[in-house]
C-alpha cells in the first residue's frame, strides 16, 4: 500500500520560504528577479522580509527545491522557478 | 618560499567533497575558512581550561587569563599597535564601528565625512550619529572604478570636519583607498580617521602606527579567526576620552554604595570597553589567527592573492558578457573580483549555478553596499556576483572558476 509523504506544514518553513512559496502559488513560473520584485511589493510586505539584495529569499528558494516543494531550471537569462507538480 | 599546498592542507573544510566534487571556496570576503591551528587553540580552551579569565584565581582561571592576555598581545603585534590596551575585543567590525560612532567625542556643529563605497556598517553608524547630534554629514563619491579622487577629499575635508569614516579596501570593488593621504589631509584639518579594515587587514600588511589612523575596525572571522570576534583598534588617548558603550562587570575598578547611591569607578581601556564575561575562546582563536597569518607573512599573502587575481581579471575581461565592477589595476586591489553577466538576469543565478553545477562558492547580491550599487545604476534585485581569493586558493580554483563561468555563459544565452 502506497502512503503519501507527510505534508509539510507551512509553519515548518521559515518566513522567507513561506514568502517564496506564496509568490509562486500566485504565479505560473517566475525568474529570480521577478520573485524578488514581487517580494518587495505591499501585498507580501508582512511575509517577505529581507534586505533589497534578496540573498535570504534566494537561499530560501534553494531550500524549497531541496524539500521538493518547488523546482528550478536554468536556461536563457537564468533560473525559472515554479511549484513542484505532484 | 611559502608552501601554498601545505597552507591549503591546514584547512579541513577544503577536504570535503559535495556530490563527489571538491569544493572551490571563493567567498572569503564574507567569511574566511579556519585553519587547524586556530581550531586547536580554541578547542584547547574548551577542553582543558574552560574557565573565567581575569576573575577566578584557580589553575583553570589562571590559564584562561594567561591565554586571553596573550591573545591580545598577539593581535596588537599583528597590527603593530603601540600598546596592547589599544586593541579592544568586539563581536565584529560592525560593533567596532558602532562603538566609535556612538562614543567618540565630536564637537557640536562639526561634520562627519564618509563615502558612497562604504559597507553599511561603515556608513550607517555615522549617519545615525550625525542625526542624533545634529552634525553635518558629507559623502565623498567613489569613482565608478571604486577608486577615490584625492581632489574630492581635499574639497570635502575642511576645518569643520571632525571625523572621517572610510573603507580601506572595498568589499565590492576590491580597491584599496589612498589611506595614508586621506589620514594626512584629515589630520591636517584636525579630523579623526576611522578606517574600516574588515577587508584590508586579512589580506595586506596593516601597520596602524605607520598609517597613523585613529581607529581601525577589524573582522576576525575574515582573517581565519572565529565568528563572533572583531577588534577595535584606537589610539589610547582617544579610547581614554571616549564614553563607554556598555556598562557592567569587568569595566570597573570599584563600585561603592554610599548615601543611597551606587558610585562606579571605571577601568581604563581596554577593560572599560569589554563589559561582562568575554568570548575567551574567540579571543584565543583571534590571537591564533593573527599569529597564523603572520607566520605565513602578510606581504606573501598579498602577493599570492594578487597573482591569482591577475589571471582571473585577464580572462574575465576577455569574456564576452562579463562586466567587472572596479579597477583592474592589481597594485591597488585586494584579491576579489565583482562582476555581472549580462546574459543572466540576477547575480544570484550566477552564484546558484556555479554552486549547483561545480561547487564553486561565490557571493551574490548587493554585499551590504547599497549606495555604490545605486550609484552604478545596479538594481539590488539584479545585484552583483563576487569571487574572493585567499591564502588557501590556488590555480586549480582559478581554472575551475573560469571554466564554470564559460559554462554558465553558454547555458544562459
Amino acid at each position: 500500500m502506497c502512503t503519501a509523504p507527510p505534508r509539510l506544514d507551512m509553519s515548518d518553513l521559515s518566513k522567507n520560504a513561506q514568502c517564496v512559496l506564496k509568490i509562486l502559488e500566485d504565479s505560473e513560473s517566475l525568474t529570480t528577479t521577478e520573485i524578488l520584485g514581487i517580494a518587495a511589493t505591499e501585498k507580501y510586505a508582512k511575509l517577505c522580509v529581507d534586505c533589497a539584495g534578496g540573498d535570504a529569499f534566494v537561499a530560501a528558494a534553494n531550500q524549497l527545491v531541496e524539500k521538493g516543494l518547488i523546482t528550478k531550471k536554468f536556461g536563457k537569462g537564468g533560473y525559472r522557478w515554479q511549484l513542484a507538480k505532484d | 618560499m611559502v608552501d601554498w599546498t601545505k597552507i591549503r592542507s591546514d584547512f579541513p573544510a577544503l577536504e570535503r567533497t559535495i556530490n563527489g566534487r571538491p569544493v572551490v571556496y571563493l567567498d572569503s570576503a564574507c567569511m574566511a575558512l579556519k585553519p587547524r591551528q586556530v581550531l586547536k587553540a580554541m578547542n584547547e580552551y574548551y577542553e582543558l581550561y574552560p574557565a573565567c579569565g581575569g576573575r577566578s584565581i584557580h589553575k583553570f582561571g589562571e590559564e584562561a587569563s594567561n591565554a586571553y592576555t596573550a591573545a591580545r598581545g598577539k593581535f596588537a603585534k599583528f597590527l603593530n599597535a603601540a600598546d596592547e590596551a589599544e586593541c579592544i575585543w568586539t563581536r565584529n567590525a560592525t560593533e567596532s564601528l558602532n562603538i566609535v560612532a556612538s562614543s567618540v567625542k565630536l564637537p557640536k556643529d562639526s561634520k562627519i565625512i564618509t563615502t558612497s563605497l562604504e559597507h553599511h556598517s561603515g556608513s550607517l553608524p555615522f549617519v545615525e550619529r550625525a542625526r542624533r547630534d545634529g552634525l553635518d554629514i558629507e559623502i565623498v563619491k567613489a569613482q565608478p572604478d571604486g577608486t577615490f579622487d584625492i581632489e574630492d577629499w581635499k574639497n570635502a575635508l575642511d576645518n569643520k570636519t571632525s571625523l572621517v569614516s572610510v573603507v580601506h579596501s572595498s568589499n565590492v570593488t576590491g580597491t584599496v583607498a589612498p589611506m595614508k593621504e586621506i589620514v594626512e589631509l584629515a589630520h591636517d584639518r584636525g579630523a579623526l580617521v576611522m578606517s574600516d579594515d574588515a577587508q584590508y587587514a586579512p589580506h595586506h600588511p596593516l601597520d596602524v602606527q605607520a598609517l597613523d589612523v585613529d581607529f581601525s575596525a577589524i573582522s576576525v572571522h575574515k582573517m581565519c579567526g572565529p565568528t563572533g570576534m572583531g577588534v577595535l583598534y584606537g589610539k589610547l588617548e582617544h579610547l581614554e576620552s571616549m564614553n563607554m558603550a556598555l556598562y557592567g562587570g569587568d569595566t570597573v575598578s570599584d563600585v561603592r554604595f554610599e548615601n543611597g547611591k551606587i558610585l562606579p569607578e571605571y577601568l581604563p581601556p581596554p577593560e572599560k570597553f569589554e563589559a561582562g564575561l568575554q568570548n575567551y575562546a574567540g579571543a584565543i582563536g583571534a590571537g591564533a589567527a593573527a599569529e597564523y597569518l603572520q607566520s605565513v607573512g602578510m606581504h606573501e599573502i598579498e602577493k599570492h592573492e594578487r597573482s591569482l587575481l591577475e589571471v582571473v581579471l585577464k580572462k574575465l575581461l576577455d569574456m564576452e558578457h562579463v562586466h567587472i565592477l572596479g579597477t583592474d589595476d592589481i597594485k591597488i586591489k585586494t584579491g576579489l573580483v565583482t562582476f555581472n553577466v549580462d546574459t543572466v538576469s540576477s547575480a544570484h543565478d550566477v552564484a546558484t549555478f556555479l554552486n549547483d553545477e561545480f561547487n564553486i562558492m561565490v557571493r551574490s547580491g548587493w554585499h551590504c553596499v547599497g549606495p555604490f550599487h545605486y550609484q552604478m545604476g545596479i538594481d539590488p534585485k539584479k545585484g552583483t556576483a563576487r569571487a574572493s581569493f585567499y591564502i588557501y586558493n590556488n590555480q586549480d580554483d582559478v581554472d575551475a572558476f573560469l571554466s564554470g563561468m564559460e559554462t554558465l555563459i553558454e547555458a544562459s544565452k
